[in-house]
């Protein structure tokens, strides 16, 4: 029965993940929004199914452990006590329930939001940037859910599906800095921080040399299949409702895959031979990289700002220390989801 | 029981892939307009609300005389502050393909703003402004208050990691 719990949490992130890239994109080759374009359809289904599939994993362990079985933590994560023990919960459909339930009130939000201000389709608008943090939210359980089931090969699939998902969708948030006049690329920053993070707690919650890297490989093909499916989904679905694309657009590549650093195999690598010598070295290594050439990268496809040399400097250096930050907090965290196994034992 | 509940979670997916969601675009409504002489051509802008107000978005028409047959430009923003835009090339309005327009924008912060046009035709190459464009104030709350309302979701996750780091801190070391 797990594996497919969490793989109906792990599909509808999928689909959320799939909806808003094919969104966005629609927003810049074609324009026009109601809420009932297909797109919206697939985010909001994708945290529908996700939020379903974890009340229907909570209410099941709830029933079993009133007929006396005790929760095992490794289906889901440690089990947590609700409304006073009224229900349990395993840690991460807690997570990825929460996070859905929130992505549906600040749906409404959302909507109270474009009437006011009408249907300009940006990503930095507070209610956007709710959303968006919501499903990450929504990937963090699934992440939780997959690692602990991490002694299982279908959990160690999970991580490498959950994680890249999220390696790609919590840096959209960053877009919420955007007014700030820092001397660095804030995007850049946070994908750094994120990237790096998330690796090393894959790292060191699987626990295996290798972890990294196969999450880092899952990440390029992620970002090849939405590099494909983007914009063919894009014209597809224009050419289906009869709209046309917008004046020179349509051939450049599409904004969330390109938001997903190349480099991240070569700081996968870096993560892979130097973390023994110390996480936060390797961290700061491979944030350095990142840093270095996400500024390029971005700049190259056209989705940041020019990389003059200054702006380089200072955000690889920038990179360096979210990088290190991001290994800082992904060796406890990657720490954290292996505690249930100690305290079982 | 629980196999039941993931087939009607199965079926509601695969009623959900399959629906066709309602297509309605609302058309473009030009509910004011203003003149432009750029060099030899005459530019009709057309909103789609008036007055504007800062944040808030519309429907932006650009419509020279005679048609845009012929015709090629860019256009950029100046905005309060001075400090202005790139030029872009002026591009067909996506639910209004006879003018050149821009669809759903807003102009964000509240004051004078000016849209400096340059278009190339027959009569050769032309510039012109539309000056003194006024965006009065945002409607809605005060943007400090959406954005608090908006953090939560992600102080929450923040909560959620401090309290979970704070429980988990023996254990991490015993491990």
């Amino acid at each position: 029965m797990r594996p497919i719990g969490a793989g109906f949490v792990l599909l509808g992130t999928g689909i959320s993940l799939v909806g808003t890239s094919w969104d966005v994109q629609w927003h810049i080759d074609v324009g026009p929004d109601t809420f009932f374009t297909l797109p919206h359809l697939f985010i909001y289904a994708g945290s529908a199914i996700a939020g379903i599939a974890a009340l229907v994993v909570v209410l099941a362990v709830t029933a079993a452990q009133r007929r006396g079985e005790t929760p095992d933590p490794r289906d889901g994560g440690v089990p947590i006590r609700v409304f006073g023990g009224a229900f349990t919960a395993p840690l991460g459909y807690l997570v990825t329930g929460l996070g859905a339930a929130a992505f549906l009130l600040y749906g409404l939000t959302d909507l109270w939001w474009h009437t006011v201000y009408g249907f300009d389709a940006v990503l930095n608008s507070p209610p956007h940037v709710a959303l968006f943090t919501n499903i990450s939210i929504t990937m963090i359980g699934a992440v939780i859910i997959a690692a602990a089931a991490r002694d299982q090969l279908w959990g160690r699939i999970a991580m490498a599906i959950s994680v890249p998902a999220l390696m790609t969708f919590f840096p959209i948030t960053a877009n919420a800095f955007q007014g700030l006049n820092l001397p660095f690329d804030t995007i850049v920053a946070a994908t750094v921080l994120i990237v790096v993070l998330l690796l090393v707690v894959t790292r060191v919650a699987i626990g295996r040399p290798g972890a990294a890297l196969a999450t880092a490989a899952a990440l390029l093909a992620m970002q090849g299949i939405l590099w494909v499916f983007t914009p063919w989904a894009t014209s597809a679905y224009a050419d289906s409702v009869g709209l046309p694309m917008r004046d020179g657009m349509g051939g450049e590549p599409s904004l969330i895959p390109s938001g997903i650093p190349l480099a991240a195999l070569l700081a996968a690598v870096a993560i892979e031979l130097l973390l023994r010598r110390g996480p936060l070295l390797s961290g700061a290594i491979a944030g350095l990289v990142l840093g270095f050439t996400f500024v390029l990268q971005r700049s190259w496809l056209g989705y940041g700002p020019h990389a003059t040399p200054l702006l380089l400097l200072t955000t690889t250096i920038a990179g360096a220390l979210f990088g290190w930050l991001g290994a800082y907090l992904g060796s406890r965290f990657g720490a954290m989801v292996r505690v249930g196994e100690k305290v079982t034992a | 029981m629980i196999k039941r509940l993931f087939v009607v979670l199965a079926a509601l997916l695969l009623t959900l892939a399959t629906a066709s969601p309602a297509m309605a675009y609302e058309p473009v409504n030009v509910v004011h307009t203003e003149r432009v002489q750029v060099g030899p051509y005459g530019l009709t802008v057309g909103f789609s609300t008036w007055p504007l107000r800062a944040m808030q978005s519309l429907d932006f028409t650009f419509a020279p005389d005679g048609g845009l047959d012929g015709k090629s430009g860019t256009y950029f923003r100046t905005g309060p502050s001075g400090s202005h835009t790139f030029p872009v090339p002026l591009a067909r309005h996506p639910r209004k393909r006879d003018v050149w327009g821009l669809d759903v924008f807003a102009l964000q912060t509240q004051g004078n703003w000016k849209l400096t046009f340059a278009i190339d035709g027959s009569q050769g190459h032309g510039e012109g402004t539309l000056a003194n464009l006024q965006v009065l104030e945002q409607p809605g709350p005060p943007l400090t208050l959406s954005w608090i309302v908006c953090s939560l979701p992600f102080l929450g996750l923040v909560a959620f990691l401090v309290i979970a780091w704070r429980r988990s801190r023996n254990l991490v070391q015993v491990a």
